[in-house]
């Protein structure tokens, strides 16, 4: 299907699938991406976000469906395609031998670049990447967060229009993240630069992304801004409640609970009977769109078996919850081996919302 | 702007270059050449070879030393590819502006020019021991070069097979050390196939480092014969047939 190259739009997957002999990695995915923006795009392990960036930077061809980067048609010109993108894969790569600063600047001559643009841009990352320190050491002896700092700045060796990044902040310290994702959110106000960028670091896509498509299994489920996923599907709020021992029959006395989710946890398993006033620690987490309502239920319940409380809280439910709450709940749709089961003590299941998809 | 395949040579010529293939390329043929070379020559009395020229020990081992270099430093450089898959650069390669065509090209150009590179040093180096033998002509010449760009092509695709094939760097160590050590020592690089017993002798001539070697020792000293020409021709095919199965593996490979 030919594409047109509209002017907003950088990446347009329609309905792309990707079969490994039986088993379906990426499901009838469709979504666009407009330019000079950052698209996040979340999932756990397993979900389906390296294969679709892989079939996206045309490393792999999809099994079915058409997908136009940067209105060039991806299947059919895949090298035009890879003429203009960057691409920072997951898995690391380096060249073992090379000093830092000669990775950089081989990295420029692959891609073309004339030597003195290598020059100047290899000073400039050495010093915004913090690698100026390990300029004249080999990859092979750089820490794993310095290796993952040269194969991130290595790509802004290269002009391009569109930037793939692929979990780029594994292996990087919470300071040497936050730099990164500022450089990132600098680079798209300066230059326009468009960013697909996958993670399961939910705080990263909250701070960076314009908007976050959340991937499960294969499938699409939503795609939208991280504010307006959060009005539509984290209506509900977060109770956590402490107690200073677990009570045996906690279980039994919150089973009748409708309109919420409860999880047990603690430092042990509840479970049925053993428990006494000298045991451990107890959480209970409850997560409902009527919390105040259920709370005033649950702490009537407690009182009423003379259950102490040491610490309670609600808090509106993060994009990380909505985030487990949608894979969780389609795993339990699709009958996953560990359907149902939440938190550390396993949960029970008192949703009345249904699985979302996009 | 450069043509791709010229800047992944330029790349992989880099990354080749550290130090210890440069001691591995450099040390080791010397020490063959000079030490083992004089040192076994008082053992080995001259050595027949074409027609009824007799070569002394080092001179014949210095023209050894020559095909046994080409495979050296083409094996070495056939692991560029696992050394890419190795650390994530296979991958990186192919999301870049380059074509697997590209990539297999290049890395041909890369084990050709490392070929004819260490073949040219070899002979230089070992041109003092073997000189007064050498019949080098406007003939022969062509038959060299040609020795050590199929040998070459033969080597590093074989090297780029193994690469492919294998996942584990403990698989990839021994099958490497494995093929070098039979090409090396079951060959005439070190010692002629006459008077060897069999199967020995016939083992010689299933390796085809004694074809690159006979053929670049014929063109040295000038003894291009019926059975050269043959050894030729088994070159030739051999480079050939590793190059398609080793293109179409690359060409095959997952990433």
């Amino acid at each position: 299907m030919p594409h047109a190259d509209t002017a907003d739009t950088c990446i347009d997957a329609r309905h792309i699938s990707k079969m490994y002999g039986r088993t379906s990695a990426v499901d009838d995915v469709t979504f666009r991406v407009q330019r000079g923006r950052v698209f996040g795009f979340l999932g756990p392990n397993g979900a389906g976000k390296s294969t679709t960036i892989k079939m996206l930077t045309t490393l792999v061809r999809p099994t079915s469906g058409d997908i136009s980067i940067l209105g060039i048609d991806a299947v059919k010109r895949p090298l035009r395609v890879r003429q203009r993108i960057g691409v920072v894969l997951q898995q690391p790569s380096y060249e073992p031998t090379l000093s830092v600063e000669k990775a950089l600047d081989k990295y420029g001559m692959m891609w073309g670049v004339p030597g003195g643009t290598r020059r100047d841009r290899t000073e400039s990352l050495l010093e915004e990447f913090d690698l100026a320190g390990v300029r004249s050491r080999r990859n092979e002896d750089l820490s794993i967060g310095q290796r993952r700092r040269v194969q991130v700045a290595r790509e802004f060796m290269h002009d391009m229009d569109l930037l793939f990044l692929d979990e780029p902040t594994v292996g990087l310290d919470p300071n040497a993240r936050r730099d990164l994702l500022d450089y990132l959110q600098n680079r798209v106000r300066a230059t326009g630069l468009s960013i697909f960028y996958t993670t399961h670091i939910l705080t990263e896509a909250e701070y960076l992304c314009d908007e976050i498509a959340i991937m499960n299994r294969g499938r699409l489920l939503e795609v939208d801004t991280p504010d307006a996923l959060k009005a539509k599907l984290g209506d509900e709020k977060t109770i956590k409640i402490h107690l200073p021992y677990r009570p045996p029959n906690i279980r039994d006395l919150l089973s009748g609970m409708d309109g919420c989710r409860i999880e047990f946890g603690g430092d042990h398993r509840f479970g049925g009977g053993g428990g006494s006033r000298t045991g451990s620690r107890a959480a209970i987490t409850i997560r409902s769109s009527e919390s105040e309502l259920v709370l005033l239920r649950v702490l009537g319940i407690l009182r009423e078996n003379r259950i102490e409380i040491e610490d309670l809280s609600a808090v509106p439910t993060s994009l990380e919850e909505i985030f487990l709450n949608m894979t969780e709940e389609l795993k339990g749709q699709q009958g996953g081996p560990d359907a149902g089961a939440g938190g550390d003590g396993g949960g029970r299941r008192n949703s009345r919302r249904g699985g979302r998809r996009a | 702007m450069t043509h791709p395949i010229i800047r992944l040579v330029n790349r992989n010529i880099t990354i080749s270059l550290n130090p210890g293939f440069l001691i591995w390329q450099v040390i080791f043929p010397l020490v063959y050449i000079f030490v083992a070379g004089f040192a076994y020559a008082p053992l080995v009395q001259g050595i027949q070879f074409g027609a009824a020229k007799d070569l002394d020990y080092p001179a014949f081992l210095a023209s050894g030393m020559i095909g046994f270099n080409i495979m050296n430093s083409t094996l070495v450089s056939g692991i560029i590819i696992w050394n890419d898959r190795r650390h994530g650069m296979f991958e990186q390669i192919m999301s870049g502006p380059f074509t697997r065509g590209h990539y297999i090209i290049s890395n041909i150009c890369t084990i050709a020019i490392v070929g004819l590179v260490s073949a040219a040093f070899i002979m230089a180096v070992g041109y003092p021991v073997f000189f007064e033998d050498a019949e080098i002509s406007l003939v022969t010449i062509p038959i060299i070069v040609f020795g050590a760009v199929a040998g070459s092509v033969l080597f590093g695709s074989l090297a780029s097979i193994i690469s492919t094939r294998l996942s584990s760097s403990e698989g990839f160590n021994v099958i490497i050390n494995t093929v070098f050590l039979f090409f090396a020592f079951v060959s005439t690089a070190f010692y002629p196939a006459e008077g060897v017993q069999e199967p020995l002798r016939t083992a010689f001539y299933l390796n085809p480092l004694t074809y690159l070697v006979d053929v670049i020792r014929a063109g040295i000293f000038g003894s291009v014969d019926a059975f050269v020409a043959v050894e030729v021709a088994v070159l030739a095919v051999l480079a050939c047939a590793l190059f398609v199965v080793a293109s179409r593996l690359l060409t095959r490979l997952n990433v």
